[in-house]
């Protein structure tokens, strides 16, 4: 065991990390071994930035291809790949590209990456049931104030400082205005979740996003419309309510205590 | 509904027809839905549907009310002396319960060490001790599964110097002692023999016919490094004039085997792979005639 446990840590190691001694007993036949690890370094290299740019095409439009790419480098050195399931790989890009000096002058660019991560998220995550409304209809009004709402295991909630949910529409491939996106124009607050098979985003006013949060945070609905009542005297919860079970936000309720 | 248990049962009780079937990515998966007969098969790479739910899994599960599916794993990294990943292995059973499918297979390889991945197949050398781990990892994971698992020999672009069988002879053995089948990729075959200078007839030749359940076949892209040609496992286009040549030979030798084309990166368009896949059944017509 020790022949093979010893090639493949010094393999990984040159490969992933680059400065490490070649593994011993690679067959020099015409090239030098470093120059076939260095095959594979590509490969995994461009493989991962591939990955990346698939799961962030947006950013990768917003940026250009040669710095995604350095980006992609730094990500790869930072968060080597963990897992041999790559839909779980990336998750980190919007931290590492706060962090990144490069990218300051951009500072919308972590909230975008935020959201295409969502977006990929919410793609695979669990299906779910619509809410049976004949249920809830049927629902004792003496339990009214211990009604809590579960909401669909994709929804995802981000609120930004920027217009990214604008930015984002104007970098899709089928967008063909010519916008002026003004970043002093005011931040958003979205849910990105995908009802049935497609991804939707929505924009929420800030009543409604803080009340859908504390939803999510599992508070009864009577405690969520009280939070908001404190900052937004004009919420109306019944509106709300018919638009999350519309459009399948909310998709199961429960009594607490 | 009736419709779709109908092509079931038929398709439980069927092996996987000697017929071209191709490799199926997501942006092919209404084409494939649209188009039923053109094809014998697909096969899809099964951690591309380990997501929880939504489009991947809800068109998998229609699709193979229509096709015959092959599972096939690029992550086990069956090589590698880190423990099996059973997280990994636990996703794959679930999806091999929901999708049930006619083969899965993954690779001679290993891709990672200290839970650390290089996502790409690594060659291993053909040692006794790599035959010893490697049965041992194969009898496990076909335990687990429940069932026989495909493996296949990799594209390579390095060698060791202390390997003490070819590869050729190696995947026999192991395929003798942990019960696996083989997936003979005719493309890799082609790559590693012109990397290494094997003669890839003789590889064809000494590979256990008996134990061949299925071929794949695919595109390649010539690389330069340091003033010297290497051939890349790219699927990245149409399969290569001397690959289709090898493929013919190989037939003679072992019979119609379903066989799957593989096209997978700069993906063309459906009827582009139908296409593929037709010529790749013109061979398994013509070496059927010749073995009647």
């Amino acid at each position: 065991m020790y022949r093979l446990h010893d090639m493949q840590r010094d393999f990984s190691s040159h490969v992933l990390l680059e400065s490490y001694p070649i593994p011993e007993g690679i067959k020099a036949n015409g090239l030098a071994p470093e120059q076939r690890l260095a095959i594979y370094r590509n490969n995994t290299r461009l493989g991962l930035t591939e990955v990346l740019r698939a799961v962030y095409p947006v950013l990768d439009q917003l940026v250009g291809e040669a710095f995604f790419n350095r980006l992609a480098h730094f990500y790869l050195s930072a968060h080597p790949l963990q897992t041999a399931c790559l839909l779980q790989f990336g998750g980190q890009f919007a931290q590492l590209i706060a962090e990144f000096d490069a990218a300051q002058g951009l500072p919308y660019l972590p909230d975008v990456a935020r959201l295409e991560w969502y977006w990929h998220e919410a793609y695979h995550e669990a299906n779910s049931q619509m809410l049976d409304l004949s249920k809830l209809s049927q629902l004792d009004p003496a339990n009214h104030d211990r009604l809590g709402f579960k909401l669909h295991p994709s929804v995802r909630m981000l609120a930004s400082d920027y217009p990214i949910a604008d930015i984002w529409a104007c970098n899709q491939p089928d967008y063909a205005a010519d916008t002026q996106i003004n970043l002093n124009q005011g931040g958003c607050r979205l849910v990105i979740y995908r009802p049935n098979f497609e991804v939707e985003m929505i924009t929420l006013e800030p009543a409604d996003y803080q009340c859908l949060s504390a939803l999510a945070a599992g508070t009864t609905l009577t405690q969520a419309v009280q939070q908001v009542i404190g900052n937004h005297p004009d919420f109306e919860i019944q509106t709300c309510l018919q638009q999350w079970l519309s459009n399948g936000l909310l998709t199961d309720f429960f009594i607490i205590g | 509904m009736a419709h779709t248990y109908q092509n079931r049962q038929l398709r439980d009780h069927a092996p996987i027809p000697a017929r071209a079937g191709v490799g199926l990515r997501s942006q092919h998966h209404r084409d494939a839905l649209n188009s039923p007969d053109k094809l014998g098969w697909l096969e899809v790479h099964s951690e591309n549907y380990f997501g929880k739910g939504g489009a991947p899994l809800h068109y998998l599960e229609n699709i193979r009310a229509d096709y015959p599916i092959s599972l096939h794993g690029v992550g086990m990294s069956l090589g590698s002396v880190d423990a099996l990943d059973y997280q990994h292995l636990q996703k794959l059973k679930g999806l091999i319960a929901r999708i049930e499918p006619v083969l899965v297979s993954e690779h001679l390889s290993w891709s990672s060490f200290g839970s650390h991945y290089l996502n790409d197949l690594v060659p291993l050398p053909y040692t006794a001790e790599t035959l010893a781990h490697l049965t041992v990892r194969i009898q496990a994971v076909q335990e687990f599964l429940g069932r026989q698992l495909l493996i296949e020999n990799p594209s390579s672009y390095l060698e060791y110097d202390y390997s003490s069988y070819s590869e050729s002879s190696f995947i026999n053995e192991l395929a003798r002692r942990s019960g696996c089948g083989i997936l003979l990729d005719i493309n890799n075959v082609y790559v590693s023999s012109i990397n290494h200078g094997w003669n890839p007839l003789d590889y064809i030749q000494d590979i256990d016919a008996e134990r061949v359940g299925e071929i794949h076949l695919a595109g390649h892209s010539v690389n330069t490094v340091a003033g010297r040609n290497i051939l890349i496992d790219t699927h990245n286009g149409p399969v290569s004039k001397p690959v289709w040549q090898l493929y013919h030979l190989a037939l003679q030798r072992l019979g119609h085997v379903p066989t799957l084309i593989e096209w997978d990166a700069d993906l063309p368009a459906w009827d582009v792979l139908i296409a593929e896949a037709d010529k790749a059944n013109a061979y398994l017509e013509d070496a059927y005639v010749q073995a009647a």
